[in-house]
């Protein structure tokens, strides 16, 4: 059974940020979450000048209605006679034919204007092209979009420097209020813990000792993000695209970011000219810096290593050990990380079996009914529950965490998604070996 | 076809077989290896122009099975140790990035036949590579764009060579321009021309990532130029890497089509690439992409956060809505494209309903844009660029010395 990809990631967006905010009333915060969304989709439908939902019949679908016709509209077959179907010119004045109908040819000698032309030859009435007159968001910018890059990057675990990442000391209330600056932070917020205490913990102090210094100049190239710890500044835009000599050179004034505030995040991403000039609006500031190599460097070297870890660990399942590297990797990218403090039921005795797990630190133990001692240790590398992967039998036995553990973890219907149904992963087994009887669905 | 083999092997070094340099190790491995390096030493810029010039044609398309194998591909994108640029006349820019111009060029000298062929050359510098630290990503271009010689959607390598400053690309020549022109001026594609367009991408992408393990990673309508015919040709190819089973993590692509996992440092795969085809489907459609603002940051955080929403104008049907949606999904393991079929569910989604995948592959449909082309080297349907800018900087002793060996396989 699957949901609608819509509903899906709805529920995805609300997932995130009920993360992100972390609210205690649950159900008024999820409330006011779709409250929101539904309100901002009224307003854009409102938004758009006509409501001429186009008719279905007849429309984009030709193949649907009969076996000789073209996916891609009447005569493109090479060698048949008729039009060509052309890009579409606006014709805003046209309420009988959707602009979408795909019918929308140039005359039946198959005779073409240049899409350069512009005068929609062939189309009617010449020329009542109307930007940003039908919904067409008219701030849009509508030149060539280069292309960015960030500077490329090796894991350290797969090249010979030993790199790991700068550690500054900082107190339990200075790690709170940076903790709480960031967490809201797209780039940040998805982190785990292990990832946030790098990145925390490789935040550089940089004091700001007078007013009107200059910390980020518009227009230059951008390798730093900064969060205030102490101090305001102020942001300001020249039109102009970049920070010029001479008195107005700075722009408007158009922001002031306080402590706790937070700038400059689009240099972890690449190498881009800073959008704005942020200087120091009072004396002794105080900033904490972290650069992009750094950045990108923890996020890079932690999720290598856990996914050499899994894939690790998923070569040591027998239920798998057919899949190729390639689908082992896959695996290895759905698979997600769940905590558990000690002593936490992860699976239930009985319980239908939906999920597998690997156990990627602590400890764990199984029990079954009836039996006070537990019947299995899992450590590290430890896996359970993958019988669930293969049919729906009730848990046989109960894991309870020991200690606090880490699990990584993926769901039936997610790996029949990726790879299709374990049975027959396992069955090849049998054809590639040629050997009848280790067909592990044989039942004796 | 038997003399143009050979032509290729003797003229043009094959830098992408390390194995034919390699002398030391025995002697019988080491004759023919010797022998084809004498010829090329007397192979002169000559034979390998006639050599280049038989691809300024197009070719009847090779079975995907059959382009890594065959002898007229295998041919192709092979490192030239005689060419030069003052072996090419260079004719007008055909576009710009921000370390490479592609220029329209001809033969200098040309023989008779030759005299209308054309082709794009490719400039990169080699200052400006290595200044934008993407020295990992040309020499990916060249390797990659060499193995995939042949395709019928993507441009054709036909050889390289470099001098002291500039690496350059010999390619196909595309004369219909960028598809980017024909959407911003046509405002938006109807949905028969954006099917046409999304099903050559499809079987690119395909095989790329199903017999290449490439991920292309800068699907926009920028990098799709058409040919003479109206047929999709994938150009520019600085992102393309190969991957094998791993993920990669260097962030690159275009803002409005980068995929979140790229955004948020997740590591990516060839997933990447589903995802901006969801988003070049959407643009083709509307005329925009569904996240876009100008602050680029804004942009990131509607990637990671909010669904593709539809205007009500213009009308898109729930086929494309639904591939659209399936495609742009946060979540890589519900992603189309990325789930169990790969490209052949794809290819089976209800937005491609009728289409003959072997027709499409072997270009028996009509391009719905059939580009203004007059003759062979007509380049009206590209823009036209300002000229380059003097003063760049050098490539110094110490860069050289440095950094040059880099580039050795150019």
């Amino acid at each position: 059974m699957s949901y609608p990809s819509a509903y899906q990631e709805a529920i995805e967006s609300l997932n995130q940020e009920v993360s992100r905010a972390q609210p205690s009333d649950i159900l008024q915060f999820c409330a006011n979450f779709f409250a929101q969304r539904l309100e901002g989709e009224r307003a854009d439908l409102l938004a758009g000048p006509h409501s001429k939902p186009p008719a279905m019949s007849g429309s984009a679908f030709p193949g649907r209605f009969g076996a000789n016709s073209n996916p891609f509209g009447d005569g493109e077959k090479l060698g048949s006679a008729g039009g060509i179907s052309n890009v579409i010119e606006e014709e805003e004045t046209d309420t009988v034919e959707s602009p979408a109908a795909p019918n929308f040819s140039f005359g039946a000698g198959g005779s073409f204007s240049s899409p350069f032309s512009g005068d929609g030859a062939g189309q009617g009435p010449p020329s009542s092209f109307k930007p940003a007159a039908d919904g067409f968001p008219d701030q849009y910018g509508m030149g060539r979009r280069t292309s960015v890059s960030a500077e490329s990057l090796n894991p350290t675990a797969s090249s010979n420097d030993n790199w790991s990442p700068p550690f500054h000391q900082k107190t339990l209330e200075q790690l709170t209020r940076l903790r709480k600056s960031i967490s809201g932070n797209f780039l940040f917020n998805h982190l785990d813990d292990d990832q946030s205490s790098q990145i925390l913990g490789a935040l550089v102090e940089k004091p700001i000792p007078a007013k009107d210094i200059k910390v980020i100049t518009q227009g230059d190239q951008g390798d730093f993000f900064y969060v205030v710890e102490k101090g305001t500044f102020d942001v300001y835009v020249n039109p102009a695209g970049e920070f010029q000599p001479g008195p107005n050179g700075l722009g408007t004034k158009v922001a002031t970011i306080e402590s706790g505030g937070s700038f400059g995040e689009l240099a972890l991403m690449y190498n881009a000219p800073r959008a704005a000039t942020v200087m120091s609006a009072e004396a002794s500031c105080l900033l904490w810096a972290l650069d992009r190599i750094t950045f990108r460097r923890i996020l890079m070297d932690s999720t290598f290593q856990r996914r050499r870890l899994y894939e690790s660990f998923l070569e040591e399942v027998p239920l798998l050990a057919s899949l190729t590297k390639y689908e082992r990797s896959k695996i290895a990218d759905a698979l997600e990380t769940q905590k558990y403090p000690a002593g936490t039921t992860i699976i239930k005795e009985g319980d239908a079996g939906e999920a597998f797990y690997l156990l990627e630190s602590g400890e764990a133990e199984a029990f079954k009914s009836g039996n006070p001692a537990a019947v299995y240790q899992y450590k590290k590398g430890g896996y359970f529950g993958e019988l669930a992967l293969l049919n729906d039998a009730p848990r046989a036995a109960s894991v309870i965490s020991k200690t606090e553990v880490k699990v990584a973890t993926l769901g039936k219907d997610g790996f029949q998604r990726l790879l299709g149904p374990v049975e027959s992963i396992m069955r090849r087994t049998k054809y590639e070996t040629g050997v009848e009887d280790i067909d592990p669905l044989s039942t004796k | 076809m038997k003399s143009v083999s050979r032509m290729a092997t003797t003229a043009l070094q094959k830098t992408t077989h390390p194995h034919l340099h390699s002398h030391s190790d025995s002697s019988s491995a080491s004759t023919p290896s010797s022998s084809s390096q004498n010829n090329n030493t007397m192979a002169s810029a000559l034979q390998e122009k006639e050599f280049v010039a038989q691809f300024a044609e197009p070719h009847t398309p090779l079975p995907p099975q059959e382009i890594q194998t065959r002898q007229r591909s295998q041919d192709l994108g092979h490192s030239s140790r005689n060419l030069s640029v003052k072996d090419f006349e260079l004719v007008r820019t055909l576009g710009t990035g921000t370390f490479a111009r592609v220029w329209l060029v001809r033969l200098s000298n040309p023989a008779e036949q030759d005299r209308d062929k054309v082709f794009a050359l490719k400039v990169l510098r080699k200052v400006e590579v290595i200044k934008l630290k993407q020295v990992d990503h040309v020499n990916h271009e060249r390797s990659v764009l060499a193995d995939v010689a042949g395709h019928p959607f993507i441009t054709t390598l036909i050889t390289s060579f470099s001098d002291h400053d500039s690496l350059y690309m010999l390619l196909d020549y595309c004369p219909g321009g960028e598809v980017f022109s024909y959407l911003r001026k046509a405002k938006r594609f109807d949905e028969n021309t954006s099917r046409f367009y999304a099903a050559e991408i499809v079987l690119i992408i395909e095989f790329l990532h199903e017999r290449e393990g490439v991920a292309y990673r800068d699907l926009k309508p920028e990098n799709l130029l058409l040919d003479a015919e109206g047929h999709i040709k994938l150009v520019d190819f600085g992102f393309a890497k190969r991957l094998g089973n791993r993920e990669t993590y260097t962030l690159c692509g275009t803002p409005e089509y980068l995929a979140p996992e790229v955004i948020q440092s997740k590591g990516h795969t060839t997933a990447v690439d589903w995802w901006a085809l969801g988003i070049l489907i959407y643009e083709f459609l509307t005329g925009y992409p569904p996240f876009w603002h100008q602050n680029p940051i804004e942009i990131y955080k509607q990637i990671v956060s909010k669904p593709v929403h539809f205007p009500s104008e213009p009308y898109t049907s729930p086929e494309a809505q639904d591939i659209i949606r399936q495609f742009c999904t946060v979540d890589r393991s519900h992603r189309l494209g990325n789930v169990q079929g790969g490209a052949a569910a794809v290819k089976a989604h209800p937005f491609f309903r009728g289409v003959y995948w072997d027709d499409v592959y072997y270009r028996k449909y009509r391009g719905p844009i059939i580009p203004p082309v007059r003759y062979l080297g007509d380049a009206q349907c590209f823009d036209t660029y300002p000229d380059e800018k003097h003063g760049r900087d050098v490539y110094t002793h110490e860069l050289v010395k440095k950094w040059d060996h880099y580039f050795e396989d150019f």
